[in-house]
């Protein structure tokens, strides 16, 4: 569920990271001093690498020869409650963006929203708190990790499907995508919930203490608030983008220029360099588009071999 | 060689890389940040149907594997592995958008087609210039960096205790998995419940091991704040990188600079 940086449009990803460094900020604020009180900043980074670590322990899927793995969001919920848990499975993403391109940088935003957002503070305090109640009975903890995960992911894929359909990546029709990524994330949400569920039931054996409900504060009114806000600021403010007008930059241009796209010279001077073109341009009956592509790629071809001769080893170390 | 051990010497070799003493790694990681943010975010603004236009933008990642010492043919391999899901979401253009739109001889590319290339170039190009920043800076001065540019100190200090205890726990994940693995009889993968009693072992653990740390810290005078030594220093040479790079972006976005190289 990824999405990676090629999939939204500056704008989406610009107003998801809005709202993601909002909730961010009011995590921040929230977490303030209940950290240090509780020791909560090491079991955060202890339970965010366990997470990392996890994730590449692959389990089979029964039937069909394939394997998946925990994602962790209401897992992690359960365990430091929904705040701390979004700043954990936020701080995952980052190291997961950087460091094995799984996700864009720019919409780090986004991915916070779908995956960290949707389980943490959408799916865990309204699905998993209700149904878990005070974690004692087995049964109610896999009922309840089973309902989060698959209200999380659905969640999550509803917003993937919202954020690229805005961002007007996708020529596939907004119901057949969304058919289309909840159908599988249906299939992964009750693997994840399963998997979570099998966490779960053995940290009730062996340390009973980790799940105890008062480490689990978060009011869901606030987050949907935030949320709610969030998506109008999404739908609202930067569906223009994903329409057919200019984008915000060919808007600007337009302003500048009187037109979307700047009109090619009909002076003297302009018509005796394209003749000049015509006679030395190296495919002259290919179009404007293919003479452009093969010239990036000479150009490109060109940079790389003079950056590979010249060698830009500093002395002095890095600080 | 297991998913967990490649991910443990990935880790290793982006220290390795970071550590380098090529002009890129000698700039402040705050110019490196905001110059990448920058140019993905003029890559993402380009229209679906331009493809020239944002393949001349591969200059960018080109320049900087040379300026860091990294090879860009690795960093090219790296940056596929995001194509899968951009594949996915991407190939229904081509089965919807069907108007011709190059035409070369007897090739006619059709509109999806294009947007598709589009897709998958804006794809491998962002992904590079993610994986050359950590590359050449390191994750903990780019944590450092974000900090410096306003993110709450939570945040900062949270990314960098998961960075420092990534390796510890991929090394116990490892030594547990290289057990049950010589146990196994050549099965790969497990079943639930066996993963379930891997993975609980693995987080009681972490958490025996996080309990530990916080007394240690508390013992140490920990406050709640981690406290680096050494600081960012920005130079002359950082603000003339910043300015050269984002100033040919905004050329190369709203310029047509492919149209100038028809004169090749």
């Amino acid at each position: 569920m990824h999405l990676a940086d090629a999939l939204v449009s500056p704008g989406v990803a610009g107003g998801a990271g809005v709202v993601s460094a909002a909730l961010i900020a009011v995590d921040a604020r929230k977490l303030k001093g209940v950290t240090e009180r509780e020791g909560l900043v090491p079991m955060m980074g202890v339970l965010g690498a366990f997470v990392f670590a996890a994730q590449m322990i692959n389990f089979s899927i029964p039937g069909t020869g394939s394997s998946g793995h925990i994602v962790g969001g209401v897992m992690l919920a359960a365990l430091l409650g929904p705040w701390a848990a979004l700043i954990t499975l936020a701080s995952v993403l980052v190291v997961q963006c950087l460091l094995f391109a799984d996700g864009g940088l720019m919409a780090l935003g986004c991915n916070i929203l779908n995956m960290g957002v949707c389980s943490t503070l959408i799916a865990y305090p309204l699905v998993f708190k209700p149904l878990a109640g005070d974690c004692g009975r087995m049964w109610r903890v896999v009922a309840a990790s089973v309902c989060a995960s698959v209200v999380g992911l659905e969640l999550g894929a509803v917003m993937v499907t919202v954020e690229t359909e805005l961002s007007g990546v996708t020529a596939l029709p907004f119901g057949s995508f969304l058919g289309l990524m909840t159908g599988i994330h249906l299939l992964i949400g009750l693997g994840e919930g399963i998997a979570t569920a099998a966490v779960l039931c053995f940290v009730m054996k062996f340390r009973p203490g980790l799940l105890s409900p008062e480490k689990r504060q978060g009011g869901s009114t606030s987050v949907l608030a935030w949320f709610l806000g969030g998506a109008i600021l999404l739908g609202g403010c930067f569906a223009w983008i994903a329409s057919e007008d200019p984008d915000g930059l060919e808007w600007s241009v337009g302003r500048l220029t009187g037109g979307t796209e700047i009109a090619g010279g009909t002076g003297d001077v302009e018509v005796a360099l394209a003749a000049v073109q015509q006679k030395t341009s190296l495919l002259p009956d290919y179009d404007s588009t293919w003479s452009g592509i093969i010239g990036c790629a000479i150009v490109l071809v060109l940079v790389w071999a003079v950056t590979s001769l010249i060698s830009f080893r500093r002395k002095n170390k890095p600080v | 060689m297991t998913t967990i051990e490649k991910a443990l010497i990935r880790l290793h070799e982006v220290d390795a890389q970071s550590r380098g003493d090529f002009l890129l790694q000698t700039l402040d990681a705050r110019a490196k940040v905001i110059v990448t943010i920058a140019y993905i975010a003029v890559v993402l603004s380009f229209s679906l149907t331009s493809f020239s236009g944002i393949l001349l933008f591969a200059v960018f990642p080109i320049v900087s594997a040379s300026m860091s010492g990294i090879s860009y043919g690795q960093v090219f391999l790296r940056s596929m592995i995001a194509l899968p899901f951009i594949a996915f979401v991407g190939i229904f253009n081509p089965i919807f958008e069907r108007e011709p739109m190059l035409v070369a001889g007897d090739l006619t590319i059709s509109r999806g087609w294009v947007e598709f290339l589009s897709i998958m170039l804006r794809g491998v190009l962002t992904v590079q210039a993610a994986l050359l920043l950590i590359a050449s800076t390191g994750f903990q001065r780019v944590c450092r960096a974000l900090g410096c540019l306003g993110v709450p100190q939570i945040f900062t200090t949270q990314l960098m205790l998961i960075y420092r205890y990534i390796y510890v726990l991929i090394n116990e994940a490892i030594r547990m998995d290289r057990a049950r693995r010589s146990r196994s009889y050549g099965r790969r993968h497990y079943d639930l419940s066996m993963w379930a009693t891997f993975v609980g072992q693995l987080l009681v653990r972490s958490v025996g091991r996080a309990e530990r740390i916080h007394r240690a810290m508390l013992a140490r005078g920990f406050d709640g704040h981690v406290r680096i030594l050494g600081h960012l220093r920005w130079s002359s040479t950082d603000t003339a990188y910043c300015i050269l790079w984002i100033g040919l972006f905004i050329a190369g976005r709203f310029f047509d600079l492919s149209s100038v190289l028809k004169f090749l």
